[in-house]
């Protein structure tokens, strides 16, 4: 197979005109491709843990992307140099994010809790016209890419274009998502393969993937954004965002049931961190503590209430939490870094909330029509305050509600009612904006955009719209049509709340970090509901075929026997057959078995009739065995 | 209806007799009617009359492809190789005694001698002609009609020096307006003294040229053959060995005429050094030129990444003699490790475009230095292999394999280092496409010295490949729109739309003018319109249409339309049967009793 090169080829002039480029080119300033690495664990009031594994990978401004890279994964840059892609961010989520336990006011909640299956959107750089285009193309490679059915995407009516409602406004924007993706290790397989380390090394070597996938809820994203050099000659750098986001229930043996769960790194993920990835730039583990009863600065990692086995670099401190910072740098093949919690006394706290809690249902029942409800429910947060809008002279809380629907759920928008605290409320006074694009049929979805504002004081609001269910034409159903079909998730945003965690200490260098200190918009997602259709019977159309072909069959046939019949001959016939009587039984069968020959009814001949006739019925009956035979034998091995 | 039946017996006999029901009654007296039998026909008819209309209404579209010309394309390209015209000059200079015309048949000899057996594809038609220059600058030419002429004189005897001869042998001849300007030259030059050393050169344009002593005795057998040789062996055939290891499956450019280049750098255990490359640098002046050299033949993008973690799958040993681990060339079929090397994330290479994959392989601290090991047991020198159709791997040793305890230091392959790596990379991918790395060519004549390019392929090398792919262009274009005709053929369901046919007519275009490009000597002409052809062949053959055959396919016509038809069409045939056997029957009897009525 392989052949050697025995010799080397020796051009000369390949040597001068090199170094001359060298020569040239080293005065040019080299801003490098970096990589960074972080893992967030959290403890959670229920007893469970969120790790929370954070990677950057930052590519400078230049004009070869796409051609060559160090660190920087040349098939994202690829992809992004094809299809010309602004910003883009894909998650794949199993599980659904409980606002209640989990926080619904943080920025890790607001950013990573994401709908479940996959959801993909991004907004391009090219003309208005080309974006339809290369969202279709980008979905086909994505789906390439990362082993899911991200194609489905591409017909034009699995997404849409929000406006103002997704909160980025842009008018190349395009959402879509798919909510019965099955998520599992073939799409985190190639999301790993995009970091420089892989799973091989480093923080993400943790990813065992039995403990990954047991876990209540993951969601893997990857966020890829460009970032402006404001030079013109070189285009901008990307920054390319992967997280994945898994909660975890530790193993307990404790004996005490108030007491939260002790955890390490090795019971999590059945797996130790032996260093760092020798690429990343910065590698660190962040454990986010909550609620502390007795927050004393100096020993804090050893405390009352829980005890750390390994001692934290520094310690950060916010309004409500902790933060403990490790350097991984230091680990290595004989001491592994297995950061351990261990609890000593039972401890109760509770996660911030998003000001409102938002869930969806369906209402009606029957397969003709029926409306689909979002509940919003007022939460015990106490920073209500942070979204108070006083210019009316009023305490409002401002929502956004972002909806697609497919075509077949055809929804009339004006019975669009709201009720606040569970009087119906003139649309006007609550509702502020509404954008609604119906779906056409087979063409695009329907998608509706609503801004509310509601009273700080508002303990529910729902609102509720009807639709009637749409038939399908038979070559479009799914094949498992039965089980129904999925309304994607709503989003509920609050635009006037903004979660960052500010930490008091300079932490530019930290990328996590500083990520978390950008305000980031409040967001939830509702639940994907479940809306069966009326699925005919697929064997139809040939039933109905098969059917009214009999019917014309018959109907001609007997037309045409009318036309050719001679009916003063038969009179005559039968006439004279009467003369000569005959056994009534014998006369029957002789004609019986004249229709079925064809023959004109032979008179009895005098012979030996009854002979003849016992020969024929004898025959006749050999020819039904013969068929009931064929038949068995036929259902016997068909059925085989 | 009764009346017709009425209508139909009025019988001169005896009224209360049934004599046309009776089957024993063989006469009647009057005419049989025809009115049900004309009813059942007609019906029969008028439905056999539609069946041509249902045919047409459950007919599928299928564009009109030109199976004639595609035909016609495959025969000749079949029957009649491809050549192209070659134009040969031979400059004696300082010969006393030669007859031009004599040297001109002999040579021409040589070559038919060296061509024979060989017709193959992308050879040359040779025009031939000769010219000998006297030490006293007088010359004797023996031309056919179409070529230029050699000024006489202005190659010396004693100028020669390879650097600069080149250039200005290609001054020489650059008046000439043969086939395209491309003229092939062998001067060969009897120096008055010498230690008669015969030194043989090919430069990078067209031009060869021998210089020796004495070579007036040796005229026969030496000169002459070595001439005709550098004609056929190195214009002709570009050098290599064995004609057939550039057949089409060994050409590495897509079907669509792309070639990607994607150089990968693997670090295969980061944790004890990390290397890094500046390849922007490389490509620019370093690869460039290749690629632009070769876009004739093919559009040859270059891209590059680092990768890490990626160890090799074969096992290496210590070899105590050499002090480094070794690999030998058994384990190269193992040393692709296509589980960890993620070389293949392309987005760039799209559709049918070609990927070559050269792989710089820096190994872990456990295995340094790598070495790979020849079968006679020395060491590589290039320490790298190449596998055909896929691309090339060379194992590149840190300066210093002591690793530190400490972190991995990060370093840059230093561009000496690097610009060594490059020449055995296009020595590669010179291999890749069937040329010889090396810089002597050796026959049983002698050797040649061969002069390199700057571009990694010289002129007359890039005249061979183009003259080769031209041709493998052109028959993989005619085996695909044989094998598309052959293929709508025998499968009369077949849609095939009208962008099929578009395609395979344009292809079959493209392949006329590469065809007459080629026969007027338009090397790179003929090259990419050869290239375009055979494109939008594989582009009709791989359109996603054509996967639309099995809907809609006879069975279920069948299933469809044999509910109502069967059943009707068992009516009308048995219908007009009967009528047609009751009416002759009837008309027997009505016949015998016109006979008995006559005999009566």
């Amino acid at each position: 197979m392989a052949r050697l090169v025995l010799t080397r080829w020796i051009p000369l002039l390949i040597l001068q005109s090199f170094l001359l480029a060298v020569a040239l080119g080293s005065s040019r300033v080299v801003v490098e491709e970096e990589f960074t690495e972080a893992l967030l664990l959290k403890p959670l009031p229920d007893r469970k843990v969120l790790a929370h594994f954070h990677f950057e990978n930052q590519a400078p401004p230049s004009n070869s992307h796409g051609r060559h890279h160090h660190l920087f994964p040349k098939a994202i840059s690829q992809l992004v140099q094809k299809f010309r892609v602004k910003e883009m961010e894909l998650s794949f989520t199993q599980g659904r994010w409980n606002h209640e336990h989990w926080g619904g006011f943080d920025p890790l909640s607001s950013t990573n809790a994401k709908p479940v299956g996959v959801e993909l959107w991004a907004v391009f750089d090219v003309p208005h016209a080309q974006v339809d285009a290369s969202w279709k193309n980008l979905t086909h490679a994505l789906s390439g890419l990362f082993c899911a059915s991200i194609n489905f995407l591409e017909s034009s009516s699995s997404y849409a274009s929000p406006t103002w409602g997704f909160g980025t406004n842009s008018d190349k924007l395009r959402y879509g998502s798919l909510p019965r993706e099955a998520v599992c290790t073939e799409n985190l397989t190639p999301w790993l393969k995009l970091l420089p380390c892989r799973d091989k090394d480093g923080i993400s070597a943790l990813m065992n993937r039995p403990s990954v996938y047991r876990g209540f809820y993951h969601s893997q994203r990857l966020r890829l954004s460009m970032v402006d050099s404001g030079e013109e000659r070189l285009g901008s750098g990307m920054l390319l965002e992967q997280s994945l986001t898994v909660v975890l229930q530790p193993d307990t043996v404790s004996v005490e049931k108030q007491l939260q769960p002790s955890w390490s790194l090795s019971s999590l993920f059945g797996r130790k961190v032996v260093g760092k990835c020798v690429l990343a730039k910065s590698s660190n583990v962040y454990l986010q503590v909550e609620g502390l009863a007795h927050p004393e600065t100096q020993t804090l990692w050893t405390n009352a209430e829980f005890e750390l086995s390994i001692k934290p670099d520094r310690t950060l401190r916010e309004l409500s939490c902790f933060l403990f910072v490790f350097d991984i740098d230091k680990s290595s093949d004989s001491e592994p870094f297995d950061l351990g919690l261990a609890w000593k006394l039972p401890s109760k706290w509770s996660c911030q909330q998003a000001p409102l809690h938002a869930s969806r249902f369906l209402m009606g029942s029957g397969n003709e029509r029926g409306a689909i409800a979002i509940l919003l429910k007022a939460t015990e947060s106490h920073d209500k305050l942070y979204g108070r809008d006083l210019s009316n002279g009023r305490c409002t809380i401002k929502t956004n509600i972002f909806q697609i629907f497919p075509w077949y759920v055809k929804v009339y928008y004006h019975t669009l009612q709201i009720f606040v605290d569970q009087q119906q409320n003139t649309s006007s006074e609550v509702l502020k904006k509404i954008n609604v694009s119906p779906s056409t049929d087979k063409m695009s979805s329907g998608m509706m955009e609503m801004m509310l504002e509601l009273p700080c004081e508002v303990k529910s609001a729902a609102i509720s719209i009807e639709y009637d269910k749409g038939f399908l034409h038979i070559d479009e159903y799914p094949p498992d049509a039965n089980q129904g079909f999925d309304i994607p998730s709503a989003l509920i945003s609050f635009p006037d709340h903004h979660a960052s965690l500010g930490f008091e200490e300079e932490l530019s260098a930290l990328p996590l970090l500083s990520k978390f200190k950008e305000e980031s918009l409040v967001r939830s997602y509702t639940e994907v509901l479940l809306v069966p259709l009326t699925t005919p019977d697929f064997s139809m159309p040939y039933n109905v075929i098969t059917i009214t072909c009999t019917v014309f069959a018959l109907y001609f046939g007997s037309l045409l026997n009318a036309l050719r019949r001679r009916i003063g001959e038969e009179e005559r016939f039968l006439k004279s057959k009467a003369g000569k009587k005959t056994g009534g039984l014998k006369q029957l069968l002789s004609r019986f078995t004249a229709k079925i020959r064809g023959r004109p009814v032979e008179s009895p001949s005098l012979e030996s009739p009854a002979a003849q006739s016992s020969v024929l019925s004898r025959k006749l009956l050999f020819k039904i065995i013969l068929v009931a035979v064929a038949a068995a034998a036929w259902q016997y091995f068909s059925t085989k | 209806m009764e009346e017709t039946s009425d209508h139909l017996n009025p019988t001169t006999s005896t009224p209360g007799n049934t004599p046309e029901l009776d089957p024993k009654t063989t006469m009647r007296s009057s005419k049989p009617g025809l009115k049900r039998l004309l009813i059942t026909t007609t019906v029969l008819f008028s439905f056999l009359s539609g069946l041509p209309f249902l045919w047409k209404s459950v007919e599928i579209y299928r564009s009109q492809l030109p199976f004639h010309d595609i035909d016609s394309l495959s025969d000749q390209v079949k029957s009649t190789p491809l050549r192209f015209p070659c134009t040969f000059h031979a400059v004696f200079v300082g010969f006393r005694s030669s007859d031009p015309d004599r040297l001109r048949s002999e040579i021409q000899d040589g070559i038919d001698k060296l061509t024979r057996g060989s017709s193959q594809c992308g050879s040359c038609n040779v025009s031939l002609s000769v010219t000998v220059q006297s030490p006293d600058e007088h010359c004797s030419e023996s031309l056919p009609a179409s070529t230029c002429s050699y000024r006489c004189g202005v190659i010396k005897r004693d100028v020669l020096e390879d650097d600069t001869v080149d250039e200005s042998l290609d001054d020489v001849f650059s008046g000439c307006s043969g086939d395209g300007g491309k003229v092939y030259s062998v001067v060969v030059v009897n120096k008055e003294k010498g230690d008669g050393v015969v030194k043989a050169v090919v430069g990078n344009r067209r031009h060869a040229w021998i210089v020796g002593s004495g070579l007036e005795e040796r005229f026969g057998d030496v000169v002459v053959a070595r001439v005709s040789e550098v004609f056929v062996k190195v214009f002709m055939n570009g050098g290599r060995e064995d004609e057939d290891s550039i057949r089409g499956e060994f050409m590495p450019v897509g079907s669509d005429g792309r070639l990607l280049l994607s150089f990968s750098l693997l670090n295969s255990n980061p944790r004890d050094w990390i290397y890094d490359w500046d390849f922007q640098r490389i490509d620019e002046a370093l690869l460039a030129p290749v690629t632009k050299a070769l876009a004739p033949i093919a559009n040859i993008s270059v891209e590059s990444q680092v990768l890490y973690h990626t160890p090799k799958s074969s096992f290496s040993s210590w070899d105590e003699k050499l002090q480094s681990y070794v690999f030998r060339t058994s384990d190269l079929p193992f040393f692709v490790n296509s589980n960890e090397w993620h070389l293949d994330t392309s987005a760039g290479a799209s559709g049918r475009s070609k990927i070559l994959q050269f792989v710089v392989y820096i190994p872990s601290g456990k295995e340094c230095p790598l070495h790979l090991q020849l079968p006679n047991g020395e060491i590589s020198k290039t320490n790298g292999f190449i596998s055909p159709m896929w691309g090339g791997v060379i194992v590149w040793n840190p300066g210093n394999c002591d690793k530190d305890s400490g972190s991995p230091s990060r370093n840059m392959i230093s561009p000496q280092d690097l610009e060594q790596i490059v020449e055995v990379f296009l020595g590669q991918f010179r291999q890749l496409f069937g040329f010889k790395s090396e810089a002597i060519y050796t026959t049983e004549l002698g050797s040649y010295k061969i002069l390199p390019s700057e571009r990694g392929f010289t002129e007359w090398e890039l005249d061979v490949l183009s003259r080769k792919h031209t041709c493998f262009n052109l028959q993989s274009c005619a085996t695909t729109l044989g094998s598309l005709s052959r293929l709508v053929q025998s499968l009369p369901r077949m849609i095939i739309k009208d962008e099929i046919g578009e395609q395979v007519k344009y292809s079959l275009k493209a392949a006329k003018l590469a065809q007459s490009n080629a026969s007027l000597g338009g090397y790179s002409s003929s090259a990419s319109s050869s290239r375009e052809a055979r494109s939008l062949a594989e582009n009709a053959f791989f359109h996603p249409s054509i996967m639309s055959v099995s809907y809609f396919s006879y069975e279920h016509c069948f299933a469809v339309y044999s509910p109502f038809f069967l059943p009707v069409a068992g009516h009308v045939v048995l219908a007009a049967l009967r009528e047609w056997k009751r009416y002759k029957q009837e008309k027997a009897k009505y016949l015998t009793w016109l006979t008995r009525k006559k005999t009566a």
